[in-house]
C-alpha cells in the first residue's frame, strides 16, 4: 500500500506535458468539447462512407424526379410545376428501300419477351427530398461530406505543411535562404489566384479528388509562409533558442522542437481556415468543371446543381449541402480555437 | 405576305442626293431596345458568321431574294429582284433582273452623287466571298459551285491578289440590272443562298475606300443605317432616309395570331420603327431585370430563365400576363443530336463503337436506345424542346411532322440486345467486348454546368445498361476541331438552319462531308447514293420520300439519335406590334412598329 502511495504522489507531482495540459484546458472549455463532438461525429461520418457502410446507393433514382422532403426536416409541399412525363409508346412504320440489318434479331427479341420493361417503383417523398433524378438528397450529403471533408483536410494540410516548412527556412535562416523563397512566393501571389487554379489544373490534366487536393494545396500555401516566415523571424533569437543553441541544439531541432510548439497555435487557425476555404474552392473548381467527375458527390456539385433548381424553386439541395457545411464550419472553427487557447504556453 | 413597291423608283431619283432627314424631336421618335447576348464582330458581310453581326447586316443589306414574314414554311419571295429567278431547266443557271432605281445609303465614299444599284454589285459581293484575303466562313456557299470560280480563286491564292475585274463564266451581268449565275452542277436550292442575308448587295467604292476597317463602315440598300457604333458595347440603327418605298401587305390568313399583325400592320411605310438600339448584355439575369424594367421591348435570350415566366404548358404567368407583355414561342428550326463516330478508328486506336459489323451496329442501338430523351427535356431543357425524331426540324421545307424514329427509348430490350451479341456484364455489373477485353465508351463535353447536367444523364443511361463510361472535358473549339477530324467518339451536337431548306441538315450525314460537317463520319453508300439523287431535286413529294428513305438508313446504322429541337421564347413589352419569330430572317424589327396608344405614361419623376 505504502509504496503504491508513493507512486500516485509522484505521478501527481511529475512535470505535465504540453499536450496533457492542453487537454486538460481543453476539457475545461464546454464549448469547445461540443465543437470536438460535432467534428468528431463527422470524421465517423467520413469513415463510414469510406467504408461503404453508410450512403454506398447514393446514385440510386430513390424518389421521383424534384421529390419534396417528407416533412421530418424540410417540409414543402408537392410541386404542381411538373408535367405529366408519358412515355409514348411509338408505332414504327416500315419504309420501303430500306433494311434494318437487326430487325430480325429485335423481333426475336421482343417475342421472348426477355425486353419487358419494368419501370422501377418511385416514391414521391424523401427524408431530405431528391435532385433533378431522383437522388435521395440525405444520401448526397453525407457522400458528398466524405468528398468535401477530404478535400478540405488534405489540401490544408498539404498547404500548411509546404508553407510552414518553407517559411521556417525563410524566416530562420534569412539571407540568400530567405530571398530565394521570398521570390517564389511573390510570383506566387503575383499570378491571380484563379489563374493560378487553372494552370496547375492545366499541368495537371486530370479530374477526381486527388487532383483537387493537389491543385489547393500547391497554391493554398502563400499565406502561411508569410506568417511562418514572420513569426520565425521573430522567435529566432529569442532567449529560449538562443539557450537552446547554447547547449548545442541543431538547427533543425531549434526549429522543430523548440520554435515550432510557440508558433502552432498560428498553424492550427490557418489549418481551420484552409479547411474552410479549400471547401469553398471545391466548389469554385467545380463550377469550371476541374472538381470532382460525374460518379462523385461532394458539396461543391451539390451546391453548383442548387444554381439551376432555385430557379425552379427547389430548395432542398442547397438548404442539406449549406447546412452541412455550415455546421461542420463553425464546429470546425470553434474546435480549433478553443484548440489553440490551450495550446498557447502563455495562456496558464 | 406579299410585299409591294407602291412607287416607282423614279421619284427616289427626283431626292436630292443628300437629302436632310426632317428634324424629328427625339421623344417623337420610335425607338425599339434590344440586347445581345454576345458582342457582334463587325459588319462586313463576307468576314463574319456570327449570328449577332448577322442580325445588323441584315437590316442595313439588301440580299437579291428574301423569305415571306409570316408564311410557315418560310416561302422564298423576290427582294431586289423584281421576281424569283428563272432556272433552266437543267437546274444549273440562275437569271434574275434587279429592279431600277434602288440606291445605296450616303456615304463620302459616293462623293454626293445617288449611287444605283446594279447587277455588278452582287457579283462583286459573290466574289468578296471567295477572295482568299476575306477568310469568309460562309465561301462554302459558292466555292465548287459557280463556273470559272474556283480558277479564279486558285490564281488569287498564288498571286496573292484576288482579280475582281477578271471575268467569270458563272457570274455574268449580260445589262446593268440583269445577274445570270451558271452553277457546275444541277442544284434547284441555290435560290436559299441568294436569300441568306449575309448575301447582300455592297458597294464596291465603299469597301475599296475603307479597306480593312470595312467592318465598321457598312453601306447598303436595306432599310436601316449605322447611326452609331461602339465595338461590343451599343449599336445603334436608324432609318436609311434612301431606302426605297415599301409597304407593309400581306393576305387575309386563317391564322388567328397572323390576322392581329395584319390588322395592326397592314399598309404601314416600312419601316416603321426610326430606331434600333442595340446594347451587349452577357448576363442572362441583367437581360431579365433589363426587360422587368422596360428598358428593353423584346428579349428572347432567356433559355435558363424561362420557368421564372413559363407555366410548365409553355404559357406566360399571369402577373406578367396581366401587364399585358407577350409571349411568341416557336420552335426554332434547329435540331440536336447525339452522334456516334461510325469510323472503324480513332486516331489509331480502334474504335469501339464504329464499323458497320452487326456487335457494333447492336451496340450503338443499344446506346441509342438507353439515351433518356424525356428526361432530357422535361429535366435539363425544364420542358422548353419538342421531342425530335426527323432530322429536319419544324419551319424548314422537307420536314415531317408524323416521322417516328425508330429508335425509342428501351432500355430493357437494349439489355437484351447487348446479352444476344456477347457483351456480358463482368463481376462489377459493366460489360465488356464479345472477345472479353475492356469495353469503355468515351463521351466529350464541355466544362460547364449545363454540360455536366448532361453528363449525368449520358452516365445514368449507360449504367442502366452496363457499359461503362468515361467523359472527356475539353472548350467548345477544341471540341468542334476534333470532332470534324473524326476524333471524338459520341457528343451532343446542335445544328440550325442557315437556311430553310431540308439539305441543310441532310448534308451533315453526307460521306464526303466527312471532315466538315459530318461528325459523326457516317459513310454508307445506299446514304449517299439517295443524298446525291435528293440534290437533283426540288422541293417536292419526290425528295421527301428520297429523305424519309435516307433517315431511316441513318436509323438502320445508328449514326445518331435525334433528341429536341428547342422552343424560342420571345417576349415583347404590350406596346410592341407586328411581331412574329421567323424561322430564318433575325430582322423580324423592319416589319414590326410600336403602338403608342399602348405605352404606358411614364412616371412623373
Amino acid at each position: 500500500m505504502r509504496q503504491s502511495e508513493r507512486v500516485a504522489v509522484f505521478a501527481v507531482l511529475a512535470p505535465q506535458g504540453l499536450w496533457s495540459l492542453a487537454w486538460s484546458r481543453l476539457c475545461r472549455d464546454t464549448l469547445g468539447l461540443i465543437a470536438l463532438g460535432v467534428v468528431v461525429m463527422y470524421l465517423a461520418v467520413v469513415l463510414a462512407a469510406a467504408a461503404g457502410w453508410i450512403a454506398k446507393d447514393w446514385s440510386h433514382e430513390a424518389g421521383v424526379n424534384y421529390a419534396p422532403p417528407n416533412g421530418w426536416i424540410f417540409s414543402a409541399s408537392p410541386s404542381e410545376d411538373r408535367l405529366p412525363v408519358a412515355r409514348e409508346s411509338i408505332q414504327v412504320t416500315p419504309v420501303a428501300g430500306v433494311v434494318d440489318p437487326l430487325a430480325p434479331v429485335i423481333e426475336t427479341l421482343r417475342e421472348s419477351r426477355l425486353a419487358l420493361a419494368q419501370e422501377p417503383q418511385r416514391l414521391a417523398t424523401l427524408p431530405l427530398g431528391a435532385d433533378k433524378w431522383g437522388r435521395d438528397v440525405a444520401l448526397k450529403t453525407l457522400k458528398g461530406t466524405q468528398t468535401s471533408f477530404i478535400v478540405g483536410l488534405l489540401a490544408a494540410f498539404l498547404s500548411v505543411l509546404l508553407g510552414s516548412l518553407l517559411g521556417a527556412y525563410a524566416g530562420y535562416f534569412g539571407g540568400i535562404v530567405d530571398d530565394v523563397l521570398n521570390w517564389i512566393y511573390s510570383t506566387f501571389t503575383a499570378i491571380p489566384y484563379l489563374l493560378l487554379v487553372l494552370a496547375i489544373a492545366a499541368v495537371l490534366n486530370q479530374k477526381g479528388i486527388s487532383t483537387v487536393i493537389l491543385i489547393l494545396g500547391l497554391t493554398g500555401w502563400t499565406g502561411v509562409f508569410r506568417l511562418m516566415r514572420a513569426e520565425y523571424m521573430k522567435h529566432r533569437n529569442r532567449e529560449y533558442v538562443l539557450a537552446a543553441e547554447s547547449i548545442g541544439a541543431s538547427h533543425a531541432r531549434r526549429m522543430f522542437y523548440h520554435i515550432l510548439p510557440n508558433v502552432s497555435h498560428v498553424l492550427l487557425v490557418q489549418l481551420s481556415l484552409n479547411v474552410v476555404s479549400f471547401m469553398k474552392s471545391e466548389v469554385i473548381l467545380s463550377f469550371l468543371g476541374f472538381g470532382v467527375g460525374v460518379d462523385t458527390v461532394s458539396w461543391g456539385s451539390m451546391l453548383n446543381e442548387a444554381q439551376t433548381e432555385l430557379l425552379l424553386g427547389k430548395w432542398w439541395q442547397l438548404a442539406s449541402a449549406t447546412l452541412a457545411m455550415a455546421l461542420l464550419v463553425t464546429a470546425f472553427s470553434v474546435f480549433t480555437d478553443a484548440l489553440r487557447d490551450a495550446l498557447d504556453p502563455k495562456l496558464k | 405576305m406579299v410585299m409591294v413597291w407602291a412607287l416607282s423608283g423614279l421619284e427616289l431619283k427626283a431626292q436630292p442626293p443628300v437629302p436632310s432627314s426632317a428634324p424629328t424631336a427625339p421623344s417623337a421618335l420610335k425607338v425599339l431596345h434590344l440586347t445581345f447576348q454576345a458582342a457582334e464582330t463587325g459588319f462586313d458581310p463576307a468576314k463574319v458568321s456570327d449570328y449577332y453581326s448577322a442580325v445588323v447586316i441584315s437590316g442595313i443589306f439588301d440580299p437579291l431574294l428574301t423569305y415571306d414574314y409570316l408564311a410557315r414554311p418560310a416561302h422564298l419571295i423576290p427582294n431586289v429582284s423584281e421576281a424569283l429567278p428563272t432556272i433552266s431547266a437543267d437546274g444549273k443557271t440562275y437569271t434574275l433582273k434587279i429592279k431600277q432605281g434602288i440606291v445605296f445609303g450616303q456615304d463620302p465614299a459616293f462623293a454626293g452623287r445617288a449611287r444605283p444599284l446594279r447587277a455588278q454589285d452582287y457579283l462583286y459581293s459573290i466574289k468578296r466571298f471567295v477572295d482568299p484575303k476575306n477568310r469568309s466562313p460562309y465561301a462554302f456557299l459558292f466555292l465548287g459551285k459557280i463556273v470559272g470560280l474556283d480558277a479564279l480563286v486558285s490564281k488569287a491564292q498564288k498571286t496573292g491578289q484576288f482579280d475582281y475585274d477578271a471575268a467569270v463564266e458563272g457570274l455574268q451581268a449580260p445589262d446593268p440590272f440583269t445577274l445570270s449565275i451558271k452553277l457546275t452542277e444541277t442544284d434547284f436550292n441555290f435560290s436559299h443562298v441568294l436569300a441568306f442575308p449575309l448575301v447582300g448587295a455592297v458597294a464596291r467604292e465603299v469597301i475599296e475606300r475603307y479597306g480593312a476597317d470595312s467592318s465598321a463602315h457598312p453601306v447598303g440598300t436595306g432599310p436601316y443605317r449605322l447611326r452609331q457604333y461602339l465595338r461590343s458595347s451599343k449599336i445603334s440603327l436608324e432609318k436609311n432616309p434612301l431606302f426605297r418605298t415599301l409597304r407593309w401587305e400581306a393576305l387575309p390568313s386563317t391564322d388567328i395570331p397572323d390576322e392581329a399583325i395584319r390588322k395592326s400592320m397592314q399598309g404601314k411605310l416600312l419601316p416603321a420603327i426610326d430606331r434600333i438600339e442595340i446594347s451587349i448584355m452577357d448576363e442572362a439575369q441583367s437581360r431579365w431585370l433589363a426587360f422587368l424594367r422596360a428598358e428593353t421591348d423584346m428579349e428572347y435570350q432567356l433559355e435558363e430563365l424561362a420557368p421564372k415566366f413559363l407555366t410548365p404548358t409553355g404559357e406566360l404567368k399571369s402577373p406578367f400576363r396581366e401587364q399585358g407583355i407577350q409571349l411568341d414561342r416557336s420552335v426554332d428550326p434547329e435540331i440536336s443530336y447525339l452522334f456516334f463516330n461510325t469510323a472503324e478508328t480513332i486516331g489509331n486506336q480502334p474504335n469501339p463503337i464504329g464499323g458497320f459489323t452487326l456487335p457494333k451496329i447492336a451496340l450503338r442501338r443499344a446506346i441509342a436506345m438507353a439515351y433518356d430523351v424525356q428526361d432530357q427535356i422535361a429535366v435539363i431543357r425544364k420542358g422548353q424542346s419538342v421531342r425530335a425524331f426527323y432530322p429536319i426540324p419544324p419551319g424548314v421545307a422537307g420536314h415531317q411532322s408524323q416521322y417516328r424514329s425508330s429508335l425509342s427509348y428501351n432500355p430493357a430490350l437494349a439489355n437484351a440486345l447487348l446479352d444476344h451479341f456477347g457483351y456480358r456484364r463482368g463481376a462489377d455489373g459493366y460489360r465488356s467486348h464479345p472477345d472479353g477485353s475492356a469495353l469503355i465508351l468515351e463521351y466529350a463535353s464541355t466544362p460547364v454546368e449545363r454540360d455536366r447536367q448532361f453528363d449525368e444523364l449520358m452516365k445514368r443511361s449507360m449504367d442502366r445498361i452496363g457499359l461503362r463510361l468515361s467523359i472527356r472535358k475539353q472548350r467548345f473549339s477544341e471540341l468542334l476541331k476534333l470532332s470534324s477530324q473524326c476524333r471524338l467518339m459520341m457528343k451532343q451536337a446542335a445544328w440550325i438552319a442557315d437556311y430553310p431548306d431540308g439539305d441543310n441538315f441532310m448534308q451533315l450525314l453526307y460521306g464526303p462531308h466527312t471532315g466538315q460537317s459530318n461528325a459523326a463520319c457516317y459513310r454508307s453508300a445506299s446514304f449517299d447514293r439517295l443524298y446525291e439523287q435528293s440534290r437533283r431535286l426540288p422541293d417536292g413529294a419526290q425528295r421527301d420520300l428520297l429523305y424519309l428513305q435516307m433517315t431511316r438508313q441513318m436509323e438502320a446504322d445508328t449514326a445518331w439519335l435525334l433528341t429536341d429541337s428547342r422552343y424560342r421564347n420571345v417576349l415583347l413589352q404590350p406596346y410592341v406590334v407586328g411581331f412574329k419569330k421567323h424561322p430564318v430572317l433575325t430582322n423580324e424589327w423592319i416589319h414590326m412598329d410600336i403602338d403608342r396608344t399602348r405605352m404606358k405614361k411614364a412616371p412623373a419623376s
